[in-house]
């Protein structure tokens, strides 16, 4: 899985559960927007997380090195 | 992004809920007199419309319904001392659901008073029975002591008596004393009459009653005090006291008049006593049968208000109820206005648009129940006047709405922050807090308050209860979050598992006898979600980790600042403020990216390509000197250039910022100003055309140098909170540091040692110890301080950006608020 395939699957997930949400639990167009960027909201969040955590790691400066014992 | 709302207009989406407080305005409603108290509590029933006081001149007695209120007053006094009284005979009034039979006021008035008077009625004769019981009780006990005293000191004078007589009859010899038989014989005319006293006194007062009584008669009395076993009640006080009782012997009737006073004084209860044997039983036996009497009539008594207590507390709450509806009505009809001919009553407030047809429909049904001839008037005015800020929340998002609240109550419309705060909270909060275990913790904890939610909502809870209980759903969130975070840091009550695939390190050859001096080298590709589990515990973790979160703290931090700044576009839209997109807006947008967006870029670049540059140093020297070459400190071509512009759009942005602003709100308003004076007149209501005269006084005076000097201050704070707001994020690292740290000692020292001596009863002591000191300490005490500084990233470096949050709350007329009030 890489950057790519792992971003692409947050892009589908977060789509997914807002368009969900809004044919689900349909209460008017302003609270469907209000859900749906609720959601966009915590996507963007838990991608960028992840992001950060997984292109940290791509290219080590540092490798672990493993405590004696 | 959709904020266009009645203002704005004309946008591709609809209205983001709760982004906007709901539009208000300004209506004005006359209602004829016969149907005013109808009306006003009708729409204290929707809760809906905040009145305006009209009246606000006036003293409360001047009003209009001031008597009501009165009434009212008197009619809650009356309800009190029942809650009172039937809290003394511990009837707790009943919580069956309230009938709703209407009651009259001025029946419930008139009920109340008798109620009232056979209560105190009631009251004051059983305290009157109580009192002669309590008495009847002491002189039951004086007579049984004093009389027992009696009987000893008759039996010892019959002793001596016959002890003298027997001395007489041997001793009658020729060397006794020839006088002795007449000294023995007391002659009757020189008898001193002793006169005696008994009673009871406080124990404690009876050495010093005793002294005082020694000194007043100087030593001419003889006292006897015998303890009670049991204290018992005062007649006056009607508290229980340990007692003596007493009988003083004196002479003469000066000595007589003042141990009375010294009675009194010490409060010592004086009964009278018969020294003949047969009239005291006689007296006993009349005490004790009126001590019977008297109980059966006092147990009567209590029975009879113990039933008035509870009848009255089948209803209390109903009543209650209805009298503290009927004094906030009053209340709020005296905040109308009397109309001229006294037939109607003005009243103004606010009220949501949405509300609109709803007041309407209750005005009309008011009309119509209360018989009214005349309709009630509905008009909407035109004002100036910044109006309420009222966001309808449910119970998930009210908690949220909440913290925002806290800061400060949004300008009328202007954008919510609340919203996105929904999610970056919890997510900030996680970030610092990132561990799926306590995460499951909070998880299972917020689930317990969310599925007895019913139960739980009816019941009154504590303090610290009622607050976790209120934030129920923002620990729900806090705690999905933290699952999340705590995926992504790999920590499961601080131990990492391979969840997601094998780890990408693994040894450079067989043998791994580098392993612990070089370090591991990268075989495969990246682990795919979160910190690769080869971290924990080894050596370089530490060094890792910090730079990572570091990093990390800054990219998040760059990221929600500019949502900020981008929340002030919104709201530059919505007011048709072009002023602040222009000189307010763009440039802050480019002040900071230019410097931290630049950074993240940085970071980003640094970690794809694992180039070795040192960030500080370019950060510092872009500064100092940045026509230098960069050499080694490289990591994409034209880096150099790049700086250099952004330097330059950094210090260009500053006077951007600073200078325009002023001057063109100084020419805006000379436009204004010169057109006002030729400005045709426009056909309005006299009120409304009052009110904005009045209302463009305010805005008459523009002081240059005070918008220059806000705007000077804006400018600086904005320019140096770049940096210490950006600063201010590294408390994620920090805070997530520590408790990774915290609870990875917990495990190590704790749970791990123990389980290292093989023995039983260490485990046990030890998982104990672990389980305490994480609820405690990583649970509760984490949690408090990881809220806390989510809440001031929201509130201080989130919310600066834009929130002026210089509104003020809706507070409606309802019936619905008030309870909760009481509560």
């Amino acid at each position: 899985m890489g950057f790519l395939d792992t971003t692409f699957i947050f892009l589908i997930a977060g789509v997914v559960a807002s368009r969900s949400v809004s044919v689900c639990l349909n209460r008017g167009p302003s609270t469907n927007l209000f859900h749906s960027t609720l959601i966009i909201t915590a996507t963007i969040c838990c991608w960028m997380m992840w992001a950060i955590v997984y292109i940290a790691q791509m290219n080590p400066l540092i490798v672990p090195i493993l405590s004696e014992g | 992004m959709a904020d266009r709302g009645g203002r704005g207009g004309g946008g591709c989406c609809p209205p983001l809920d709760l982004m906007r407080s709901e539009p208000m305005h300004l209506v004005q409603i006359i209602i004829p007199m016969e149907s005013a108290h109808l009306t006003v509590s009708y729409l204290g029933d929707i809760g809906l419309v905040q009145f305006k006081d009209l009246n606000a001149d006036k003293s409360p007695f001047q009003r209009t319904y001031a008597n009501q209120i009165k009434r009212c007053g008197e009619m809650a006094r009356k309800l009190r001392f029942f809650r009172e009284q039937m809290l003394k005979a511990s009837i707790s009034p009943s919580t069956t659901p309230m009938t709703r039979n209407n009651i009259d006021f001025d029946d419930l008035e008139i009920k109340l008073g008798e109620l009232e008077t056979e209560l105190v009625e009631v009251n004051a004769n059983s305290e009157k029975l109580q009192r002669t019981y309590n008495e009847l009780l002491e002189y039951k006990l004086v007579l049984h002591k004093a009389g027992e005293f009696f009987h000893s000191a008759r039996n010892d004078a019959a002793a001596q008596h016959r002890e003298t007589e027997a001395r007489q009859v041997g001793d009658a010899s020729l060397d006794s004393p020839l006088l002795l038989e007449q000294e023995m014989q007391i002659d009757p005319s020189k008898q001193i009459k002793l006169g005696f006293i008994s009673g009871l006194v406080p124990k404690e007062k009876s050495m010093a009653f005793e002294r005082i009584l020694f000194r007043a008669t100087r030593g001419n009395l003889f006292l006897k005090q015998v303890p009670i076993d049991d204290p018992v009640n005062d007649p006056v006080s009607g508290e229980k006291i340990a007692k003596n009782v007493f009988v003083i012997f004196y002479s003469g009737e000066r000595a007589k008049t003042k141990i009375l006073k010294i009675c009194e004084a010490f409060g010592a209860n004086r009964y009278p006593f018969m020294d003949d044997v047969g009239k005291q039983l006689q007296m006993i036996d009349e005490v004790s049968a009126k001590i019977q009497e008297l109980k059966t009539t006092i147990d009567v008594g209590l029975l009879h208000r113990d039933n008035l207590l509870k009848n009255i507390g089948y209803q209390f709450e109903l009543w209650y109820h209805l009298v503290r509806k009927e004094k906030s009505v009053y209340h709020t009809l005296n905040m109308l206005s009397l109309d001229v001919t006294k037939k109607c009553l003005v009243a103004e407030g606010w009220s949501p648009v949405f509300a609109a047809n709803q007041i309407q429909d209750v005005l009309q049904r008011a009309t119509f129940d209360s018989k009214s001839q005349v309709g009630s008037i509905f008009q909407v005015l035109q004002t100036r006047e910044s109006p309420p800020t009222y966001f309808r929340t449910n119970k998930f998002t009210s908690a949220f709405q909440e913290i925002v609240d806290a800061y400060g109550v949004a300008k009328y419309q202007e954008a919510n922050p609340g919203v996105y705060s929904i999610i970056t909270f919890p997510f900030l909060f996680a970030v610092m807090f990132g561990d799926w275990g306590h995460g499951l913790c909070l998880l299972a904890v917020t689930l317990f308050l969310i599925f007895r939610e019913k139960k739980l909502s009816s019941q009154k809870l504590g303090d610290i209860m009622e607050m976790v209980f209120g934030g129920r759903y923002l620990i729900l969130m806090m705690a999905i979050f933290s699952i999340y975070t705590g995926l992504i840091y790999n920590e499961f009550f601080s131990v990492p598992f391979k969840i997601f695939g094998p780890s990408a390190y693994a040894c450079r050859d067989a043998s791994c006898r580098d392993a612990t001096i070089d370090g591991l080298i990268k075989v495969r590709r990246t682990y795919p979600f979160g910190l690769d589990p080869t971290w924990h515990g080894s050596r370089s973790e530490l060094p890792f980790l910090n730079s990572l979160k570091m990093k990390m703290s800054i990219l998040l931090g760059v990221a929600q600042m500019n949502l900020g700044i981008v929340m002030s576009y919104f709201n530059g839209m919505f007011f048709r403020n072009a002023l602040n997109i222009w000189f307010q807006f763009i440039p802050q947008l480019i002040f900071l990216n230019s410097l931290f967006g630049y950074l993240s870029l940085l970071i980003i670049v640094k970690w794809c390509t694992g180039a070795t540059a040192d960030l500080y140093h370019v950060m510092i020297y872009m500064f100092l000197s940045p026509t230098d070459d960069l050499g080694e400190n490289q990591l994409f071509p034209g880096q150099k250039t790049l700086q250099l512009v952004l330097l330059l759009l950094a210090f260009i942005s500053v006077p951007w910022m600073l200078l325009p602003k002023p001057f063109l709100l100084k020419k805006q308003y000379e436009q204004r100003h010169q057109g006002q004076a030729y400005a045709m007149l426009q056909a309005t209501d006299n009120g409304s055309l009052e009110e904005q005269d009045h209302d463009s006084h305010h805005h008459e005076e523009f002081e240059f140098s005070e918008v220059f000097v806000h705007q000077l201050i804006h400018t600086i704070e904005f320019v140096l909170g770049a940096v210490s707001n950006t600063a201010s994020y590294l408390r994620l690292w920090a805070l997530s540091l520590a408790h990774s740290e915290l609870s990875s000692v917990f495990y190590d020292k704790v749970l791990l040692l123990a389980w290292g001596f093989n023995n039983v009863i260490i485990l046990i002591i030890g998982l104990i110890v672990f389980i305490f000191a994480t609820v405690g300490v990583l649970l509760v005490m984490e949690t408090l301080s990881a809220f806390l500084h989510a809440l001031r990233l929201h509130w201080v470096e989130f919310m600066n950006k834009f929130y002026e949050g210089d509104g003020y709350k809706f507070s409606p007329f309802s019936f619905a608020l008030l309870a909760e009030e009481d509560e």
